[in-house]
C-alpha cells in the first residue's frame, strides 16, 4: 500500500526552487533525498509538511494513505502531523520541552493525539522498549544525547503516524551515535512504516537502503536503488559527492618531520573545576599533521587553548620552541563567521593586521590565489560570504603571520562535504609545504584517518568528579 | 528609522523652544502681574498667563531648560560611571566582577526617587540633589547592559582571534565591542534621559522637588490644577511639554517595534 | 536544588546587608546635614509653635544626640543591624511602630496594583505573542509603550480629572472602602502592566520560535494544547522575575500615587518625613523598602527554581 505519494514543484516568487519531483513511498519502504545545502532537499520535505518559508509555495498533488491533501492548505497539512506523519526533529535535545519530564512528553501524545485512555502505561512501555525505563521521570537536561534522541523518536511516533519524515537526523551527532540513528530508522520500515529521509550523510543513506534521489540546486540529478546509486553513479556530480566523503579520500604522503615546535609535558587541564584529562605528553614537529579525536566534551578545545597559551594548564608545562613570537601560534575556529568582526569589511581586518605587524602588502594577493579566493571578497562583510570561503580566508589570515603551529578546531564540521574536502586538502597541503605543525580536531574518524599523519585520542576520565 | 527621526525632530523642537525663547523674549518667569492672572492665550502672548499673572511661555521654557539641563548632566555622569564599571567588571571578571554586581544589585533595591529625596536633605540645593540622587541610581542599568554586551563579545571566537593575532585592548574595544554596545546604549541613554525628566516632574508634582517659585514642569501642573476648569489651556501646557519630551525620547529609544 | 537555592539566598543575604549599610550611610549623612535650627523646628512640629520652651527643645536635643565622628557612625550602623531604628523626630513614636501602622495600607494598595496588572498584562501579551504582527499585536505594543512613557503622576492626574471629577464615578481621595482603591490601584497597575505585557509577548514569541514548540506541534498537539501544556510554564518564569524586579518601580510609584490620592501608606509618610526632615523615619522607610525588595526577589529566585529545574541544576 502506498502511504505517501507526492508529485510537486516548489516555487518562489519567480523561479522554481525545486523542479518537479514525483515519489511514492509504500509501507515498509524507504526513500532518501540527498544533496548539499541549497539543493532544495529540505524544501521538498517542508512542502509536504506545510512549513515552507514565507514567499515559497508548492504546486502539484499529494496523497497521504491514498487520500488527496491540498498542498496550499497549511491547516489541512498540519492536521496530519502526529496522526498520519511522524516528524523526527533535527537536534532532538533542543526539540524536547526542557521543563517537562521524559514520560510526560510521550504520554501526552498517546492521550491527546492517539486518544488512548491508558496513556501513561503506553508511554512507559515505549520508554522501556527504548531502554529509557530508568529515565522516565528525568528532565531532558538530565539525559545524555543518545537518550534524548531515543526519547524524541518515541514522542514523535506516539501519535501513530505511519509515514516518518526525518530531516537531517544525524546533524550535529557524534560519530558513534550515527549508527544508532540508522538502526532506529530501519526499525520504522521493518514495522511497516514509510520512511522519507533528508540528509547529506551518504553513510546514513547507504545504511537505510531503499531508493535514493540526488538533488542539486533544486534539480533531480539521479535516482535509483541505494546500492546502485552509491556504488555505480551515472552522474558526475553524484560521483563527486561520493568521492568527497572522508573515507574515500586519497591519503596524501606525509612530509618529512621537522624540528620540534611545541611540546607538552605532564599537562593536566581543568575546566570549571572539573579535570578533563591528566598527565598528557606530546611533541609536535614542523610540517606534521596530527589528528586529535575523542567524544564531545572530552577537552579537545581546552587542550588547544592550553597549547596556544590562552589558558594555563592546571599542572605540567607547555614549551614553545625558542625565539618564536606568540603570534606564530594560531588557531582556526569551528564556526567561521564567528571568528571575524561582524561589522567591518573583511579586507579591513586583514589590512589592520598587516599594518600592526609591518607585513608587506604584496604578501596578500598570492596567498588569496593559493587559497582560491577572489579579491572581491575583501570588500564584503562576513555575513555576505559563504562558510567555506570564510574558513579559507581565516587560513589566509593565519598564514600572513608565518605560523609554526596551527590548531584547527573542527574547522570543517559546519561545511558541506565538497567544501570540507577542499578546505582540508588546502590546509594539510599548506602545512606540509610550509613546515607548519598542524593539530587537526575532528569527530569524524574517517577524516582523521585519511588527512593526518598520526593521531592522538582523548578519552573521557571516568574516575574524576 | 522613521519613528526615530520623528523623535529627534520633536526633541529638537523642544530644545529650540526651551533655549531659544530667552534669546527673543527676556520676560522674567517669576515676575508677577496680578492684572494678567489667568489671561488666556492671545496673538501677542500665545501661551497666556498663569494664576499669578506670570508669563506661561517664559515659565515653560525655564522649566524645560531646568529639566533638560539636569537630565543631560545626569546622563553624562551615569554613562561615564556605567560604561566604565561595566567594562571593568566584564574585562577583569573574578571578584571585581562579583563585588560590582553585588553593589549594583544593592543599589537597585532602593527606589531612585527615594535616593533623590534623601540627597535633597543632604545637599544644599534641589537641582544638585536630582543630579546626585539620579546619577547614583541610574548608572546601574547602563552598567548591567555594558557588562552583558561586553561579556558576550569577549567570550566569542572573534575576540579570541583578535587577541591571538596580536591586537591590543583598544583595537578590540573599537572594532569588536563598541559596534555591539552602541545600539544597546543608544536606547538606554534615551530611556535614562526620560527617567530623569520624569523623576523631576514627579517629585515636583508631589511638592517635594524643586521649590516654588522656580518654574518646574510638575510643580506648574500642581499649581495650575485648581484652575483646571477656568484655564484648562494653562494646565495642558506643562502636561503637553512633558509628554512631548518623553514621547520623543521613547521614539529615539526605538520604542514600539511596529 | 537545595544547594542552588542556598547559594542564591546567600547572595540575597549579602545584598540585604549592603542595602542596610547604604541606607545607614545615607541616613547618617542626612543627620549631619540637618541645619542648626532643626531642633527648634522639630520641637515646634511636635509641641506646636506656641508651646516650644527651652525645656522641650533640650528634650528633643538629648533624644537626637550629637552624632559626630567615626564612632558615632559605627554606633549608628550597629543600631541599624540590631533593628533599632530610633524614634520619629516628629511624633516621638518608635519608627517601627509608625511604619507597622502604615505598612498595611501600602501592602493593600500594592497588592491590588499587582493583581490588576496581572489581569491586564499577561493575557494581552499572550494574545499578542500568539499573533505577532497582527493588528492586535501592533495596537498592544503601541499602547504599552505609550503607558510606559507616561509618568504615573500624570496618569493619576488624568484619572482624577476624567473619572473622579469629570464623570464623578469614583472618589479621588480617601481610604477605607474598596472603591477608594480602584483609582490609585489602576494608576500603579497600568504602568506595571505595560511592562508585563511586553515581557509576556516577547516570551511567547520566543517560545513559538523554539524547536520544542515546533516539535510539540509535530507530535500532533494543537496550537491551543501546546500553549496550555508547554507554553504557559515557559512564559511564567520571565514574567515572575519581571514582577519581582518591578517591585522597586512599584515602590517609587507608591510614593507618588499615595501622595496624590492621599493614601495613608508608607509612601505618604515618607513624603511627610522628608518635608519635616524626620531622618529616622526616612531611614526606616528606605530600609523597609530596600529589604522588602530583596525579600521578594529571594522568593522569586526560589519560585523560578521550582518552575525551571535547569535553574536549580546550575
Amino acid at each position: 500500500m502506498t502511504l505517501l505519494n507526492a508529485d510537486l514543484t516548489v516555487k518562489g516568487s519567480q523561479a522554481a526552487m525545486v523542479e518537479r519531483i514525483a515519489l511514492r513511498v509504500a509501507a515498509g519502504q524507504s526513500v532518501t533525498l540527498i544533496g548539499e545545502t541549497g539543493s532544495g532537499k529540505s524544501l521538498f520535505a517542508q512542502a509536504i509538511l506545510g512549513t515552507l518559508p514565507p514567499g515559497l509555495h508548492a504546486q502539484g498533488t499529494l496523497h497521504i494513505e491514498g487520500a488527496p491533501v491540498a498542498l496550499d492548505d497549511p491547516k489541512a497539512l498540519a492536521s496530519l502531523w502526529g496522526h498520519a506523519i511522524s516528524v523526527l526533529p533535527q537536534e532532538p535535545w533542543r526539540a524536547l520541552d526542557p521543563l517537562m519530564r521524559a514520560r510526560q512528553q510521550v504520554a501526552e501524545v498517546h492521550r491527546l493525539v492517539a486518544g488512548k485512555t491508558n496513556a501513561a502505561a503506553a508511554a512507559s512501555e515505549d520508554l522501556a522498549a527504548l531502554g529509557l525505563g530508568q529515565a522516565a521521570e528525568r528532565y531532558p537536561f538530565e539525559l545524555s544525547g543518545g537518550m534524548a534522541q531515543r526519547l524524541a523518536i518515541a514522542a514523535a511516533r506516539a501519535g501513530g503516524g505511519r509515514i516518518v519524515v526525518a530531516d537531517e537526523p544525524t546533524k550535529g551527532l557524534d560519530f558513534a551515535r550515527r549508527d544508532e540513528v540508522a538502526l532506529r530508522l530501519r526499525r520504522v520500515t521493518d514495522d511497516g512504516g514509510a520512511l522519507l529521509t533528508i540528509t547529506h550523510d551518504l553513510e546514513l543513506a547507504e545504511a537505510l537502503g531503499g531508493e535514493i534521489l540526488v538533488l542539486r540546486k533544486g534539480q533531480l540529478i539521479e535516482r535509483g536503488p541505494a546500492e546502485q546509486v552509491l556504488k555505480t553513479p551515472t552522474d558526475p556530480y553524484t560521483a563527486e559527492l561520493i568521492a568527497a566523503e572522508p573515507r574515500h579520500w586519497q591519503k596524501s604522503p606525509s612530509a618529512r618531520r621537522g624540528t620540534p615546535v611545541l611540546s607538552a609535558q605532564g599537562v593536566t587541564v581543568e575546566r570549571g573545576g572539573r579535570q578533563l584529562f591528566e598527565s598528557l605528553d606530546l611533541v609536535l614537529h614542523a610540517g606534521e599533521v596530527v589528528g586529535l579525536c575523542g567524544p564531545s566534551g572530552v577537552g579537545k578545545s581546552s587542550l588547544g587553548d592550553t597549547l596556544l597559551g590562552i589558558t594555563a594548564p592546571a599542572t605540567g608545562r607547555v614549551t614553545r620552541s625558542d625565539g618564536q613570537a606568540r603570534m606564530r601560534f594560531q588557531k582556526l575556529w569551528q564556526d567561521p563567521p564567528a571568528s571575524f568582526a561582524p561589522h567591518p569589511a573583511l579586507g579591513k581586518g586583514l589590512e589592520d593586521l598587516m599594518a600592526l605587524h609591518g607585513i608587506p602588502r604584496d604578501r596578500l594577493p598570492p596567498l588569496l590565489e593559493r587559497l582560491r579566493l577572489e579579491k572581491g571578497l575583501l570588500a564584503r562583510k562576513p555575513d555576505a560570504v559563504s562558510g567555506g570561503e570564510l574558513q579559507r580566508l581565516s587560513i589566509a589570515r593565519a598564514l600572513l603571520l608565518d605560523p609554526v603551529f596551527l590548531f584547527a578546531d573542527e574547522p570543517t564540521s559546519r561545511l558541506d562535504p565538497l567544501t570540507q574536502k577542499e578546505v582540508i586538502q588546502l590546509l594539510t597541503g599548506l602545512a606540509r609545504d610550509q613546515g607548519i605543525a598542524l593539530l587537526l580536531v575532528s569527530h569524524d574518524p574517517d577524516l582523521i584517518a585519511s588527512a593526518t599523519d598520526r593521531q592522538i585520542a582523548l578519552s573521557p576520565m571516568l574516575s574524576s568528579k | 528609522m522613521m519613528p526615530r527621526c520623528l523623535g529627534l525632530a520633536i526633541l529638537a523642537a523642544v530644545l529650540l523652544f526651551a533655549f531659544g525663547l530667552p534669546l527673543v523674549n527676556e520676560t522674567d518667569p517669576t515676575a508677577q502681574s496680578l492684572l494678567n492672572a489667568l489671561q488666556p492665550p492671545s496673538a501677542e502672548t500665545p501661551f497666556g498667563f498663569d494664576h499669578l499673572g506670570r508669563s506661561m511661555s517664559a515659565r515653560l521654557a525655564a522649566a524645560l531648560r531646568l529639566s533638560l539641563t539636569i537630565a543631560f548632566v545626569t546622563l553624562v555622569t551615569t554613562a561615564a560611571i556605567g560604561v566604565a564599571l561595566g567594562a571593568l567588571a566584564s574585562w577583569r571578571g573574578g571578584w571585581v566582577d562579583r563585588a560590582l554586581v553585588l553593589f549594583a544589585d544593592s543599589i537597585v533595591a532602593l527606589p531612585a526617587l527615594l535616593i533623590v529625596l534623601i540627597a535633597g536633605l543632604i545637599l544644599p540645593n534641589q537641582p544638585l540633589a536630582f543630579w546626585a540622587g539620579l546619577s547614583a541610581t541610574l548608572w546601574v542599568e547602563i552598567f548591567r547592559l555594558t557588562r552583558a554586551a561586553i561579556r558576550a563579545q569577549i567570550a566569542a571566537p572573534a575576540v579570541e582571534a583578535a587577541r591571538l593575532l596580536g591586537f591590543g585592548p583598544i583595537y578590540i574595544f573599537r572594532t569588536h565591542l563598541w559596534p555591539e554596545l552602541a545600539p544597546v546604549l543608544r536606547a538606554t541613554f534615551a530611556l535614562t534621559f526620560a527617567a530623569v525628566v520624569m523623576g523631576i516632574a514627579a517629585l515636583g508634582f508631589v511638592s517635594v522637588g524643586v521649590r516654588a517659585p522656580t518654574p518646574e514642569l510638575g510643580l506648574m501642573m500642581v499649581e495650575l490644577l485648581p484652575y483646571w476648569r477656568e484655564a484648562p489651556w494653562a494646565l495642558l501646557q506643562p502636561v503637553i511639554a512633558t509628554m512631548a519630551t518623553l514621547l520623543a525620547l521613547t521614539l529615539i529609544a526605538g520604542g514600539p517595534k511596529v | 536544588m537545595l544547594l542552588s537555592i542556598g547559594r542564591s539566598l546567600g547572595w540575597r543575604l549579602a545584598q540585604a546587608g549592603l542595602v542596610a549599610i547604604l541606607v545607614g550611610v545615607l541616613s547618617f549623612a542626612m543627620m549631619r546635614a540637618l541645619p542648626g535650627d532643626m531642633i527648634f523646628r522639630i520641637a515646634a512640629a511636635r509641641f506646636g509653635y506656641d508651646n516650644v520652651t527651652a525645656e522641650n527643645a533640650e528634650l528633643v536635643r538629648s533624644q537626637i544626640g550629637d552624632p559626630a565622628g567615626i564612632s558615632a557612625f559605627l554606633g549608628w550602623i550597629a543600631g541599624l543591624f540590631r533593628g533599632d531604628l530610633g524614634t520619629s523626630l516628629v511624633t516621638g513614636e518608635t519608627v517601627l511602630a509608625e511604619i507597622a501602622h502604615q505598612f498595611g495600607a501600602t501592602a493593600e494598595l500594592a497588592g491590588v496594583a499587582i493583581l490588576l496588572s496581572l489581569l491586564i498584562g499577561p493575557p494581552l501579551g499572550l494574545w499578542a505573542g500568539l499573533h505577532p504582527g497582527g493588528w492586535f499585536d501592533r495596537a498592544t505594543v503601541l499602547l504599552a509603550s505609550v503607558f510606559k512613557a507616561t509618568p504615573q503622576f500624570l496618569l493619576g492626574l488624568v484619572l482624577i480629572v476624567v473619572v473622579a471629577i469629570g464623570m464623578g464615578l469614583l472618589p479621588a481621595a480617601g481610604h477605607g472602602e474598596a472603591r477608594h482603591l480602584i483609582l490609585p490601584g489602576l494608576t500603579l497597575a497600568l504602568g506595571l502592566a505595560a511592562n508585563t505585557t511586553r515581557i509576556t509577548r516577547e516570551a511567547v514569541v520566543q517560545a513559538r520560535d523554539s524547536d520544542w514548540w515546533r516539535f510539540a506541534r509535530w507530535k500532533g498537539l494543537s496550537e491551543r494544547q501546546v500553549v496550555l501544556r508547554h507554553g504557559l510554564r515557559h512564559v511564567a518564569v520571565p514574567v515572575l522575575t519581571l514582577i519581582a524586579a518591578q517591585f522597586v518601580a512599584l515602590m517609587e510609584g507608591v510614593v507618588v500615587v499615595e501622595t496624590i490620592f492621599g493614601w495613608p501608606g508608607i509612601g505618604h509618610a515618607l513624603v511627610h518625613a522628608v518635608f519635616h526632615r524626620d531622618v529616622p523615619m526616612v531611614q526606616g522607610t528606605a530600609l523597609i523598602m530596600g529589604l522588602a525588595f530583596v525579600l521578594i526577589n529571594a522568593l522569586a529566585d526560589i519560585a523560578a527554581r521550582v518552575l525551571d529545574p535547569r535553574e536549580a541544576a546550575q
